[in-house]
């Protein structure tokens, strides 16, 4: 079984009078390992997508299993703890807690889970700010970093946990081109690590990184040969 | 999530907004301060009002009248005329039989008195009461200075209240008074004017707190001296000389027979033994009681008046909170995409809305005590004045600050369930788009 297995995925959204399909039919399946990238216009139902994936959003149709875990089905409790326990998520624009410092922000998953104690927690979140290579940022609050070190931040707050999971939407955004460089090549060492890897993007050059490209429209998707 | 993670998230949002967090516990300290302050000045009331029952014995007496159906308080101004059975020395034979009794006196109001003189200073006997009674135990006084009547006073002693000592011009110097002589002026209606006496001189023996307005207190054989008026009369046709006599005690009888009880659980007893002998009886528990009560009720509106307080201070919580999940509707979707479930969030907001109910019910405990001992440093000061040893009359008892702790933190925890609850069902999708 695939590590991502979604069928028949459909997801309605009603904006004024108007019917949006954001999901339309979609069938997806991610090896374990993978490098994805979900492309298409703003719209086209790709940030839905990863949210259903992502245990953020639950489909109105369809199975999504991730892992073994029925998503589609999940309560709160259980898709709550998916969240926090099986995947890192990254945003465009990065959702950091500003009263929080960096260390703190990496380690909030691990606070919220109820992991460990305060000294372990704190050993594992300066571990995942080394992995991301601001282990000397620990003690700054978000708004004294850059754009670039703070989408780090993100990916070591998505790492602390030990994802086998990491969902990117759209990690560039926010970026000029080559802090957005750092990032990508940040999130393609976790892959290289092992760590399955989506990213939603409607950036050429960032998708064609991927091994995999999935092209969505109107809730459709197509897929295209990746860098594979 | 842990709970002292879950504490000290909740002490860290709300330090974020220090103004409104003080304004809100503000609000909290104002109700705990007003419930806390006037149910203890209640409860105080009521115990000093207890405490000092019990040492005039007031809990344990029992008053038997000739007349039926008199509440206590009608009792000790019961003024015979007759219409009764008589009160005079075989009832007090009958009652000190009864089961329990401790010791009994014969009671009377005087009548032959009509004012008292000290120095320039009279008196009339206006909301004035004048008492007779052995002084044998049975009626004890809260003393301000001197000593009770007793066998030693040489049956002319009298005693004072300290509202008497203070219309003799003696507040705050009740001792000075004792050992004065007061004269006390027969009226001038007794009888025809041939009966007139002189004055008596009676010698201060001690001051007291009055338990039932203000009055006198002197031994019943020298009252009963003064209710009696001789004179002779010609009468016949002889010219032959006849004595008269008139005494209200000996035509009607005394007033009451006071009964000090052995036991304040045996006061029921005594008033059914004694009112199956015919007479009637009432107990001191009972005007203690239908104080206490009135005490209570006090305390019951002041507390909610105070609860009015808190009420008001809840609405505050429950705006504070609305407000601190609109802002922080970005940080709840963040929260929940790192995995929070909703009863996480839910009880975040709980959290921090009990910790604002906590922190007002502490200050305000706080200030309660510190308001408790700046009204008994007033308060010892005048009853220092008035010669009584009572002090530090107003206290907080550790059950009510406790139970005013808890109320605000429920109350906080209450106020801030609807908005945590709102926060909990946000939309996680729709947060993380806030902005």
């Amino acid at each position: 079984m695939a590590f991502v297995q979604c069928s028949g995925l459909k997801k309605t959204y009603t904006v004024g009078d108007e019917e949006v399909k954001a999901l339309d039919n979609v069938s997806l399946t991610v090896e374990k390992g993978d490098f994805i990238a979900i492309c298409g216009p703003s719209g086209s139902g790709k940030s839905t997508l990863a949210n259903v994936i992502g245990g953020l959003d639950q489909p109105d149709e369809g199975s999504v299993m991730v892992d073994g875990i029925d998503l589609a089905k999940a309560r709160d409790k259980a898709l709550s703890e998916y969240r926090n326990s099986h995947i890192g998520f990254v945003f465009q624009s990065f959702n950091l807690q500003a009263h929080e410092s960096a260390l703190e922000n990496v380690i909030s998953p691990l606070t919220i889970g109820g992991v460990g104690k305060k000294k372990e927690r704190r050993e594992r979140g300066l571990k995942a700010l080394e992995r991301v290579g601001l282990s000397d940022r620990a003690s700054h609050k978000p708004t004294q970093l850059s754009g670039g070190q703070r989408q780090r931040v993100a990916i070591a707050r998505a790492l602390v946990n030990d994802p086998q999971l990491i969902i990117a939407d759209e990690p560039t955004g926010n970026l000029d081109s080559s802090r957005g460089a750092d990032v990508i090549n940040e999130l393609k060492r976790l892959n290289a690590e092992g760590i399955t890897l989506i990213i939603i993007t409607h950036d050429a050059t960032v998708a064609a990184q991927a091994k995999r490209i999935i092209e969505i429209r109107d809730g459709k998707i197509t897929e295209k040969a990746g860098a594979q | 999530m842990r709970f002292s993670d879950q504490f000290r998230t909740g002490w860290r949002n709300l330090s974020r907004q220090k103004l409104r967090t003080s304004l809100t516990i503000f609000a909290i300290v104002i109700g705990a301060v007003s419930v806390t302050v006037m149910l203890s000045l209640v409860t105080s009331a009521k115990s000093f009002l207890v405490s000092s029952a019990e040492k005039t014995g007031m809990d344990k007496r029992v008053i038997v009248t000739g007349t039926q159906g008199l509440d206590y308080r009608e009792s000790t101004w019961n003024w015979p005329d007759g219409s009764g059975k008589k009160i005079d020395q075989s009832v007090l034979d009958q009652v000190t039989k009864v089961g329990n009794v401790n010791s009994a006196t014969l009671y009377t109001q005087v009548g032959s008195v009509s004012a008292i003189v000290l120095g320039g200073t009279e008196l009339a006997f206006k909301n004035m009461y004048f008492e007779a009674y052995t002084p044998n135990g049975t009626i004890k006084h809260v003393m301000v200075a001197g000593e009770e009547l007793s066998d030693k006073t040489n049956g002319t002693g009298v005693l004072v209240t300290s509202g008497i000592a203070s219309d003799l011009g003696f507040k705050g110097k009740e001792s000075e008074l004792v050992g004065q002589k007061l004269t006390l002026k027969y009226r001038s209606d007794m009888g025809p004017p041939e009966a007139r006496k002189d004055d008596e001189t009676a010698t201060i023996v001690g001051v007291a707190m009055g338990e039932n307005g203000d009055g006198l207190s002197v031994d019943l054989d020298w009252a009963v001296k003064m209710d009696r008026i001789e004179w002779t009369e010609n009468s016949g046709p002889n010219g032959q000389k006849t004595t008269r006599v008139e005494s209200q005690i000996e035509k009607n009888g005394y007033s009451s027979v006071w009964v000090d009880v052995k036991d304040k659980n045996a006061v029921e007893a005594v008033l059914n033994d004694v009112k199956s002998l015919g007479y009637g009886a009432a107990a001191g528990k009972e005007e203690i009681d239908t104080q206490a009560t009135a005490f209570t009720i006090i305390g019951a509106v002041l507390g909610g008046i105070g609860g009015i307080a808190l009420l008001v201070a809840a609405i505050g919580v429950i705006n504070t909170m609305v407000m601190a999940t609109l802002e922080r509707t970005r940080e709840i979707g963040i929260m929940r995409a790192i995995g929070a479930t909703k009863k996480t969030v839910r009880r975040l907001f709980r959290v921090e809305a009990g910790v604002l109910g906590f922190m007002g019910g502490l200050f305000g405990v706080v200030i309660s005590f510190g308001f408790a001992i700046g009204l008994n440093k007033v308060l010892n000061q005048q009853l220092a004045d008035s010669g009584i040893a009572d002090r530090n009359i107003v206290s907080i008892s550790p059950q009510i600050a406790l139970v005013v702790l808890l109320i605000t933190t429920l109350i906080g925890m209450l106020a801030g369930s609807l908005p945590a609850r709102r926060a909990a069902n946000m939309d996680p999708v729709e947060a993380l788009r806030y902005e």
